[in-house]
């Protein structure tokens, strides 16, 4: 695993004279960046539909049975009452929808599908994916399976609707919805291994020449390890969801005990002799690295972003890496502690304790590293800055709150509470939505060849910030008051009545970070056409992507890459300017030393002429 | 922030609302101190001219080792003190000798308790007499059952009483929750596990459900009625007499 084995980069993109047809460009593309962008607006377009579900969720809860303004008048009756109003039905299903479409079709996607794959091979210098066709194949399962999730919607009895983590029995109990959510999630697991095993085929293989493992950027690192444990999980799940899929349709009872009776769903079975807790077992197994799939690589581009803005070497490469490898590991065996009321043996539940706590350790190695990386900076707070500086912060109330859940007697009462919903997006809005946004903007001059407009994201991200916090934060006051989370209706509680206004307070917060996302679409979708047109290099980073054309042909690189170095050279003494890219030699090094020390000169003689 | 849990009446209630609020007040601190570098340098190091070079460093080995240990040292120590309550808590060995003992099934959407008569005895159950209307699968032919009575969304104990919980569930998972009793417990079908507590105050205190069994999840609310052992004695003999009677006005049992 020394050297790079393979180069194929060969500048044979830029003299590509032939036309590819409209079909073979846009829609059954094998270019690794068209399959990041065909990623990208797709899950734009899911976290939209997404975000749509949380905040009919978010009326419901504050104005519980009154009609959806504007268009509760509209919908079609199997989802609201006659007043427009949501039903219990219909907010059951859409509080399952959210959360599997918000993590299957939106931020895995993502940042696994988008980052990975426009940014590994561009940042190692590949000319493309090890696999072109595998990855084709793998973009194109997505759609199909978000489209199937969705259609539950459609058919009678609605969509699945037992929550993200479908627990069985209630989940084991045929309905339409609920298989078609089963399928989609076999699909989309699929679709990930296809990828994984791509994006790890590719870092090994595929790197530019003297690009050692040690010189490869967070990004590469972190999506190589994630890769790594959907590997490890994803089967695991595949099983879970087979089993339950034989539950449903073939009187198997993998999951089902003796003598059920489900009189809300006229089902008996005598038959069983299955244990619900297995499903939880499995699914929590896939499920719990799966919240480090849809953590680490925004840890990775947020590693290079604060790099890259601070002007200075990422703090701790080595430690940085090493904790990453932490995480995952300790990440595979920590699944228990979504289960500590579960019925599990309590002590299985103070193993899974210590386990959680001892993550928190690479956790917190990252952030100090982070801020290590900006101490004695010159930072430049760009948009991608920006979102990667509200990452680090989030993040870290995102981890504060996990230790409550990890205390094993304080998770017996928030449990299942708004406190695990306020740290559900702490971690995954905070933190990976954040690090999504970073890593949009950051890249966007070279996805599309364009600048996206400073300012109208600047708006975008202090709305987003402001009013995610105004929106999340309080949850967490919810949980102590120990509201449960998965209700309609929460004013039928005596004791969670003094929470209405708070509830109303996060609603209206919801509404107002739900409508700015079109901020970022807006911006996006004119500057795509209409921006400034990008230099290659316009945040003078070092690592590989920007020594490609902006946006990179066919094929990527139009001259022959040579590494030398890591990628955080920023600032380096060695260099006339603050930055020193992986690829420039130590000739090139000497000559704009010479060149820089000729400026100098001729400067002095000007002035000394002029006196 | 922690004014807002809910009055605690509960004895081993209080050590969990300790370790909740040292687990606070650690990440309060936590917060601050991260956030105070944090601002201060976002302040201090904004790249003010063109050019210009920050500071060139790769990192110390030695902060980075203290950074490592000083988190692990912190997190074992709230490891190991979590545990000590957890295992008063949820340990069965650690389990005080119950007063009363009650059975609880859940079903979509609403909560059974069981009472033993008084003969204190509950009666066989097994898994394959479950019913809608025999929701605890009592034996029929188990005369200790003949005289157990059931209640629905309703639950009476007396107060300073250790009460033991026989949980479990009919159909689909649903969840045990107290609030005020600082009590959660899954009741899985096929599986029963018991939970406990003991109640200084006496009152009225919601139950509710915390884990998502169907769209009606929202609705499976119980109340809890913390008596005096007097009371509760009173509204036991009441519960017996009507059982009683109940079994007089039934068709003879053994009519083999
Ligand atoms: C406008 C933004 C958002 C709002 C207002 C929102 C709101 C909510 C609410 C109210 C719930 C709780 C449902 C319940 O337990 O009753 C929820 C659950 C959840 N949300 Fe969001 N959410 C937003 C964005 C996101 C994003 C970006 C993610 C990304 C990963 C996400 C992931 C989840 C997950 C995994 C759950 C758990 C679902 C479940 O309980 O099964 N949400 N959200
Ligand atoms: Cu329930
Ligand atoms: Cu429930």
């Amino acid at each position: 695993m020394e050297a790079a084995i393979s180069s194929e980069q060969h500048g044979h993109a830029a003299s590509h004279g032939h036309h590819e047809s409209f079909i073979r460009h846009y829609i059954f593309s094998t270019d690794h960046k068209m399959i990041a962008k065909q990623f990208m607006v797709t899950a734009i377009i899911f976290l939209f539909i997404g975000g749509a579900f949380a905040l009919f969720i978010r009326w419901q809860l504050a104005y519980p049975g009154q009609p959806i303004p504007v268009i509760g008048q509209f919908l079609p009756s199997t989802w609201v009452n006659d007043a427009g109003a949501v039903t219990a039905e219909w907010y059951t299903q859409l509080l399952t929808m959210h959360g599997s479409i918000m993590i299957f079709a939106v931020v895995i996607p993502l940042l696994v599908g988008t980052f990975g794959n426009f940014a590994i091979p561009l940042m190692i210098g590949a000319d493309d994916m090890a696999f072109p066709f595998l990855n084709m194949v793998s973009f194109w399962l997505f759609p199909l399976a978000g489209m199937l999730m969705m259609a539950g919607f459609l058919v009678e009895g609605g969509s699945a609707a037992a929550g993200w983590t479908s627990y069985p029995p209630l989940s084991a109990v045929a309905s339409t919805g609920q298989t078609l959510w089963i399928v989609a999630l076999f699909f989309i697991g699929f679709s990930s291994i296809l990828g994984a095993v791509n994006y790890i085929t590719t870092v090994l293989n595929m790197r530019a020449p003297g690009m050692k493992l040690f010189d490869m950027p967070m990004t590469v690192w972190a999506v190589f390890i994630t890769a790594i444990i959907i590997i490890i999980g994803t089967p695991v799940l595949a099983s879970a969801l087979s089993m339950l899929f034989m539950d449903n349709f073939l009187n198997t009872s993998f999951f089902l005990p003796e003598n059920l009776i489900v009189p809300a769903r006229d089902m008996t079975r005598t038959a069983g002799g299955g244990q619900p807790l297995l499903w939880q077992h499995l699914f929590w197994f896939y499920s719990h690295p799966a919240v480090y799939i849809m953590i680490l690589p925004g840890m990775g581009v947020v590693s290079d972003v604060l790099s890259t803005f601070s002007r200075k070497p990422l703090y701790g490469y080595k430690a940085m890496v090493f904790a990453i490898v932490a995480i995952a590991f300790l990440g595979i065996i920590v699944w228990g502690h979504h289960m500590f009321q579960s019925g599990m043996n309590p002590l299985l539940g103070t193993t899974f304790m210590v386990s959680t706590m001892v993550i928190a350790v690479p956790s917190a190695i990252k952030t100090f590293n982070w801020l290590g990386t900006m101490w004695r900076g010159k930072m430049e707070f760009t948009a991608p800055m920006l979102n990667a500086v509200a990452f680090v912060s989030m993040f870290v109330i995102g981890g504060l709150s996990g230790i409550f859940m990890a205390s094993t007697p304080v998770d017996v009462f928030i449990h299942d509470t708004y406190f695990i919903v306020g740290h559900i997006h702490y971690v995954l809005f905070g933190g990976s939505l954040f690090a999504i946004f970073a890593g949009l903007h950051y890249w966007f001059p070279k996805m599309s060849g364009r600048m996206y407009n400073e300012r109208l994201a600047k708006w975008h991200f202090w709305i987003t910030f402001v009013s995610f916090n105004g929106t999340f934060f309080p949850m967490h006051i919810l949980g102590i008051g120990g509201m449960m989370r998965r209700i309609y209706d929460p004013t039928i509680y005596d004791f969670l009545k003094p929470f209405q206004p708070m509830n109303e307070f996060i609603t209206i917060n919801a509404m107002i970070l739900g409508f700015a996302q079109l901020l970022l679409v807006i911006n996006f979708g004119y500057s795509w056409f209409r921006g400034q047109k990008a230099k290659r290099n316009p945040w003078r980073a070092n690592t590989l992507e920007w020594q490609a054309p902006s946006p990179p042909p066919h094929g990527n690189f139009d001259r022959p890459l040579q590494v030398y170095r890591g990628p955080y050279e920023y600032s380096s003494p060695e260099a006339v300017q603050d930055y020193l890219p992986q690829t420039t030699s130590p000739e090139e090094l000497a000559e704009q030393h010479r060149h820089h020390q000729k400026r100098l000169e001729q400067q002095q003689e000007a002035t000394v002429t002029q006196d | 922030m922690l004014d807002w849990l809910p009055e605690n009446v509960s004895i081993f209630g209080e050590g969990v609302d300790h370790l909740f609020s040292i687990i606070y007040y650690i990440s309060i601190a936590i917060f601050l101190i991260v956030n105070v570098i944090y601002i201060t340098f976002i302040i201090r190091y904004r790249r003010k001219r063109k050019g210009e070079k920050a500071h060139y460093y790769h990192g110390n080995n030695l902060l980075e080792f203290s950074w490592t240990a000083l988190p692990f040292v912190l997190f074992l120590f709230l490891a190991f003190y979590s545990d000590g309550i957890w295992e008063d808590i949820k340990y069965s060995s650690k389990t005080p000798n119950a007063d009363v003992v009650v059975e609880v099934m859940g079903q979509t959407y609403m909560w059974h308790f069981r009472y033993p008569g008084s003969d204190g005895l509950f009666g066989r159950r097994d898994q394959k007499f479950i019913s809608s209307t025999n929701p605890f699968g009592i034996d029929p032919d188990d005369p200790n059952g003949k005289d157990d009575y059931t209640t629905i969304n309703s639950m009476m104990i007396p107060v300073n009483k250790t009460v033991l919980v026989r949980l479990s569930s009919m159909d689909v998972i649903h969840s045990f929750f107290l609030p005020n009793m600082r009590v959660k417990q899954d009741a899985v079908p096929g599986q029963w596990v018991d939970v406990w507590f003991n109640s200084r105050k006496t009152g009225e205190y919601e139950i509710a459900c915390a884990e998502l069994c169907g769209s009606g999840h929202y609705l499976m609310r119980a109340t809890l009625d913390v008596t005096s052992q007097e009371e509760y004695d009173t509204w036991i003999d009441e519960q017996y007499t009507n059982v009683l009677a109940s079994l007089d006005t039934a068709p003879a049992e053994t009519n083999e």
